[in-house]
Parts: C-alpha cells; structure tokens; sequence
C-alpha cells in the first residue's frame, strides 16, 4: 500500500513541475519586451549585422568607445538571411536572446513593428524626432509604428542606377543619351545584341531567389507598389501591369538572361553576356571591386522610365538600426546609433569600407561624392545617384504583408516568363489571393 | 521541488540538530542510523518507485520540449493576432487553410513525391541491399559503406551541392549529358524538371540508409528456408517473392511508414534547392508552413499547418500498419 502511495505521489510531483516549467515558459513568454527591459546607458552591448555592413560598424566602434568610455560595443556578423529568423524567433519569445541593436531591412521593419508591437524599442522616447528631416526623403514613414512614435533611424538607402557597357553601346551605335524609356532601350536591344552578342539584362527567371527588384522598381518607376498608401492591395492595378508586360516583352525579344543559379548573374557579366544592370547604388563598388578587368567600359544613367516621360528615379531599398525593447541598455543602444547614423564623418567612413550607401544627406557634402570613378571610365558616379535621390521618390508603404505579396508577385512573374501567362491575368489571380490571405481589401 | 538537495551549510547543522531532539532517546546521538535521519527519502526510494525516478528526467524534457510545445501550438492554432495579444478565432485557421489554394498545391506536391519517389527509392534500395548481400561481390564492406555515405550528408549540404551539379549551364549533370548529345536540361528552372531534381536528391540521399536496413533484414533470414526451397526445386524468383518479400515484411513496413512520414515533413532539400519555385512546383506543406510562421509572421496559420499535418502523417500511418502489418 505504502509503494502505492508514493508512486502516485511521485507521479504527482512530476506533473506538478512540468506543469509549473510550461507556465514559466507561458509566462516568460507573455510578458511584454518593455517590461523585460531597462534605460541603461552604460555597460557592454551587442549589435547584429551582416557580412560588409558588420565590418563598417566595427569601424564606428572605436570613436565610439572614446567618446563613451562607459559603454563597450560587440559587433556580431549574424549573416544574411539568418539574421531574420533569428530576430524573429527573438522577438516571438519576448525578446529573448536579441542583441541590444538589431540592424534590419525595409522589407521586414514593418512586419516587425506590426506583428510584434512591443517588441521594438520606442525611440522617440529618447529624442530620436529631432533627426527627421536629416535623412532622404520617403524613409521616415517606414520607421513609424502604429503608435505614431519612431523605432529607427535610416541608414542605408539604395537609389536605382542604370548600369551599362559603355563599350557595347559605341559598338552598337546606340547613344545612351537617347534612352529614356524601356521602350527605348527595348528597341535598341536587339541592335546590342547583333553588334555584341549580349543580351540585355539578366533576371532569376524560376524565381528561386525571390528577387523581384526590377518588377518592384518598374512599378515604383510609376509611383505603385504592391500597396497604396492605405494599404490596400495593388499589384493587379495597370502600374503592375505594365511593369510585367515591359518583363515579358524583354523575355519574348530574347533580351532577358535567365541568371537562376548561384553565380549565373556574375558569370554572365564577367563573360561580357548582359549590356546592362538595373543595380541598387551599392553597386557602384561592387562592380569596380567583382569586374576589374571590365574597368572603364561601365557607366551609370538614371534608369528608364516605365511610361516614356514619366518619372526616373527609384530608392530600391533601405536598411534601419534599431533598439530591442527587451535590451537592458536601451540609452546606450540608442546612443550608439545615434553617434553611427547622424554624423556624416561616421556614415562616410562606414560607407568606404562597406558599399553602405548613406541616407544622412548631410554625408552627400563629402567631395568623396563628386569624384570621378575610374572604373565607370571618369565618370562621377556617385553624384548622378544622390541627385536621383533629390528628386524627391515618394515613400513606397511596404507593409506587414510584403513577403506574402513578393512571394505571390514572384510566381505570376514565373508563370508569365516560364509558362507564357497573361501579365494581367496572373496578377489579377496573384492580388486575389493576397488580398484572401491577408485580409486586406484591393484597390479600386 | 522535494527533490531538490538540501542546502549543503545550513541543512546539516539545523536539519541534523531538530531530529535529533526530536524524540531520540539520549545516547543515540552518536551514530544515527542512515534510515532514520532521513524519514523522507527512504519513502521515495523504494524498489518499486526506483525506476519511476530513473524515466523522471525523459519524462521531464518531454514534457517541456514536446507536449507544452505540442499543447501551445494547438492554442495558437485556434488564434489570430500579433505578438502576445492573440484573440481566440476557433477553427477560423482551418477554415482558411480549406480555401487556400497555396495549401493545396504545397499538398498535391508533397503526395506527388511521396506517390513517385518513396516506391522508387526503396526499391533501388532493395535492389542494393540484395547486391550487398550477395557472396559474389568483392570488396563488399567498402560497397556497403559507399552505398550508405550519402545518408551522413547534412541536409542542407546535399542540397547546395545538387544545386551545383544541376545548374544548367555550369552543373556536372548537364555536361556529362553533352558528351551523349542531349541538350542541356533547366533541371531547376523548369516545374517538371524541378520535381525530378527534388526526387533525385531525396533518393540519393536516403537510398542507402534505406538499403542497409533492408541488408539486416536480409541477413536475419534463416539460411535453413532457402536451402529447403532449393531441395524441393524452387529457382532464384521464386526463393524472392516466397522467402525473401515475406520475411523482409515487417522491415519492409517500418522503412514505408518512416520514408512516408520523412517525405510528408520535407523541408530542406527542396527549401535549399529551389525555395519551392518554379511557381511552387516544388513546394512543400513544411516549407510553406515555415514560409508562413517565419515569413510571414502568421504563427496562428503555421500552428493550424502544423495540426493539419500531424492529421495526415498519422492516418496515413495508420492506414500502411493496417494494410502491410502482419494479419492475425
């Protein structure tokens, strides 16, 4: 009798401590990420980056440390993209785990400020409105929650260049000067490619990567994206459309590489196959550092218009430095950023020694911006971009929702160019289904 | 929390120094008998709650890592919300889940292989193991060790490596078949195409973990039958279909149900080789889970994913036990 007893009390032990860890767990997890963090502003804090971008915060790190000799920094190089599942997970568990500064792009910054409201540190709080209008214009609203304060500050932005072989358009006669519309350029490709053998540009045809960079920026060309500024779904309007239709008619002229495959892209440059790069202004570096042998036959312009007349400049994309509301030095995390991304001699050392082009404006007074590239042939490269961002794009509203619409965006470009499928038919499928797994309305 | 030691410093002089003048007759002090001192443990570790305490640390771990997980993910997939403010939605997940057409797909994909390579696979592997079996091989522990190398591949490596050998214009695959004069394959940018390169994989990978559970089944059957089978006149087919099939049987059963459920949860391979494209050709219920709970953020969708899975894996299990398990 008495053994009895004592299994059952063993066994009552037993559930009693698994069920007390499961409600730790619960309550661990439900437990606000404000609330789990502090305003310290001094001690060792860490910031996730990825590859170049790490190393050029290494470089801010020790003005830094001089300047704050109470605060340590840590630089993690998480990569890319694990650093996204990363702070997810993180951030689903309360904000367990994440560094104090989390460095994060345009097209999660929504999704995270929306699905995890509690999770990124609020920092107007710590006087982060004063910098507003310091930085390119369209970024701001991204870094905006739902509670109207700011959760980051800009630190990259991308402006669209148009890269092309200087040396096949002469072989060609083609005068770029004369190319302001895809329509142009879509009419002087097969003269390129008789004269040189290239075909226009490349894209990731299948869609395995999910790149979708050229649909986006045909539609941003047009002032679309996949939603307006209400956040209703757009990517059947005829902005979408058209971007879609000027793809498939570079794919049925034979203009359009397929560049799927690690490396095929690279490749395909090296071996002189692609006239031309749709590329984000990180480029700039990147070619001259990948294509050295290719130096002085490259040049920039501003790109195409998507409607002859209409507008030509384009910000591809922008990265953010945030602060996780669970970190235990927010003021620290926070004044680090601020001392990386508001001071021009900062930005501009980071920008040298990793391609991150800067969003302080106040950085673009740098003579380094007004230099002549050697490898685009003298051609001062850098200036046209940051004029192209003075032009004043319009904030694209990425939204909570813009990795399901790449996806969907992404497989009706791989029916149109893999399946020979109607641009309007397979967005028009695409939006509906956006629209039935989101919950938000379409667009007129 | 009983179990818990006692604090070593204070535990021996307190603890010691109350039960001791609790009711010991004077003189006892010396030498207390071990029993004694300790009223609490000796009802704990008797002979019949020994092995109760032994299973206790595998009942514990699953019991945190498996059934509060399991438990929790039914609770979020009964939810919609963000972050922590999650409101109840009843089966409002599994009602969408009904009309999503990316579900559907990922479904008919993931059956499409299962119909396709699981048969393929396993009887490549039979094919194997009974080649390994034979006497007649030479070097046979070398064969045997090439045939199963593969299935130590990490997951994603094999993955990244086919991705290299089956690019069109610079994979292995399509150059060998340019020296038999066929054109280069888009083995990866075609949907059919990347089906078979999906299938291709898998079957490269777990062929011969396969074939060396078929190689003990093998060599577990009694010499004495096939020497009986041969006295009474019975060829090399027919020693196969009426020895070998039915006593291979109950191994046979256990790679069907385990290569099922393994091919019901593929995520890696295709994850690493096509991200599910060309146009979801090759999209997996697990990879689209994944897409939904880490991409996409929608935790309640992936959760009501996840219990829809967990259905179909294990009917389908039940359903192979029932038809293949031995019949009484």
């Amino acid at each position: 009798m008495s053994h009895q007893l004592t299994r059952r009390q063993i066994l009552h032990l037993a559930t009693a401590s698994a069920a007390g860890f499961g409600l730790a767990a619960c309550g661990s997890g439900g437990s606000g990420g404000d609330a789990a963090g502090a305003d310290g502003d001094s001690g060792k804090i860490t910031v996730w980056s990825w590859t170049s971008a790490a190393e050029a915060l290494r470089g801010v790190v020790p003005s830094f440390e001089r300047e704050n000799p109470d605060i340590k920094v840590e630089i993690q190089d998480v990569g890319e993209p694990a650093i996204w599942d990363k702070i997810t997970v993180g951030l689903a568990s309360g904000g367990k785990g994440l560094a104090d500064v989390l460095h994060i792009g345009v097209d999660y910054l929504p999704g995270y400020l929306e699905k995890f409201p509690e999770g990124i540190a609020d920092l107007s709080r710590l006087g982060a409105d004063k910098h507003k209008d310091a930085f390119v214009e369209g970024l701001w609203p991204t870094v905006i929650g739902k509670d109207r304060a700011v959760h980051a500050l800009p630190w990259e932005v991308n402006p669209l260049g148009l890269f092309y072989r200087h040396d096949f358009f002469e072989k060609a006669d083609v005068d770029p000067a004369t190319i302001t519309s895809w329509d142009d350029l879509i009419a002087a490709g097969p003269k390129i490619r008789a004269a040189t053998g290239a075909q226009l540009i490349g894209l990731d045809k299948p869609g395995t990567t999910q790149d979708m960079d050229f649909f986006q920026n045909l539609m941003q060309l047009q002032g679309a994206f996949y939603f307006d500024q209400e956040g209703k779904v757009t990517l059947a309007s005829p902005a979408a459309v058209k971007a879609l239709t000027i793809i498939k008619r570079l794919n049925d002229g034979g203009l359009l590489a397929d560049t799927a495959g690690q490396g095929t892209w690279k490749r395909l440059v090296s071996q002189g196959k692609l006239a031309t790069a749709p590329e984000a202004a990180w480029a700039v570096g990147y070619m001259a550092e990948k294509f050295p042998a290719q130096s002085g036959k490259w040049r920039v312009m501003q790109p195409p218009a998507a409607v002859p007349g209409g507008g030509r400049s384009v910000i591809v994309n922008s990265t953010y430095l945030a602060v996780s509301a669970a970190g235990k030095r927010r003021k620290a995390a926070w004044r680090f950023i601020e001392h990386a991304l508001t001071k021009p001699a900062e930005i501009n050392r980071m920008y040298s020694s990793g391609s991150v082009f800067p969003a302080l404006k106040a950085a673009y007074a740098d003579p380094m911006f007004d230099a002549p590239h050697p490898f685009y042939g003298g051609q001062r490269v850098l200036k046209s971009l940051v004029e192209s961002l003075s032009s004043g794009s319009e904030a694209t509203n990425f939204t909570s929702d813009y990795s399901r619409a790449l996806k969907l965006a992404s497989d009706a470009q791989s029916q149109v160019l893999l399946k020979g499928a109607d641009p309007a038919g397979a967005l028009k499928a695409a939006a509906a289904q956006l629209a039935q797994q989101t919950g938000r309305q379409q667009a007129a | 929390m009983a179990l818990a030691p006692p604090e070593p410093a204070r535990a021996t002089g307190t603890v010691a120094a109350t039960r001791v003048g609790a009711g010991t007759p004077p003189g006892h002090r010396a030498t207390p008998r071990p029993g004694r001192t300790r009223p609490g443990r000796r009802r704990l570790l008797t002979r019949g709650s020994v092995p109760y305490l032994l299973i206790m640390p595998a009942v514990l771990g699953f019991a945190i890592f498996k059934a509060y997980p399991i438990a929790a993910s039914f609770w979020i997939s009964l939810t919609t919300g963000n972050g922590d403010a999650r409101q109840f939605t009843g089966l409002a997940n599994y009602r969408r889940l009904m009309d999503d057409p990316l579900f559907w797909t990922a479904l008919r994909n993931t059956a499409l292989i299962l119909v396709v390579q699981v048969p393929l696979m396993l009887g490549l592997a039979l094919l194997v193991a009974l080649g390994l079996n034979s006497t007649k091989v030479w070097l046979r522990p070398l064969w045997r060790l090439g045939v199963f190398v593969p299935s130590l591949t990490g997951l994603v490596a094999a993955g990244v490596m086919f991705s290299v050998i089956l690019n069109r214009d610079a994979g292995l695959l399509n150059w060998v078949l340019s020296f038999l004069g066929i054109d280069p394959v888009n083995w990866l940018g075609s949907p059919f195409w990347a089906r078979v390169g999906v299938v291709l994989v898998i079957t490269w990978h777990y062929t011969g973990y396969n074939a060396v559970m078929y190689l003990a089944g093998l060599q577990g059957i009694p010499k004495e039958l096939y020497e009986a089978a041969m006295v009474d006149g019975a060829g090399p087919v027919r020693r196969f279909f009426s020895i070998t099939l039915p006593q291979l049987r109950p191994i046979l059963l256990l790679t069907v149900v385990l290569s099922t459920i393994g091919t019901l949860q593929l995520f890696d391979e295709p994850y690493v080789l096509t991200g599910g494209g060309p146009d979801n050709a090759t999209l997996t219920v697990t990879m689209y889970l994944y897409n939904n709970g880490f991409k996409y953020f929608d935790f309640g969708y992936a959760s009501a994913l996840a219990y829809a899975l967990a259905l179909i894996v294990s009917v389908l299990g039940i359903l192979q036990v029932r038809l293949m398990g031995e019949r009484r």
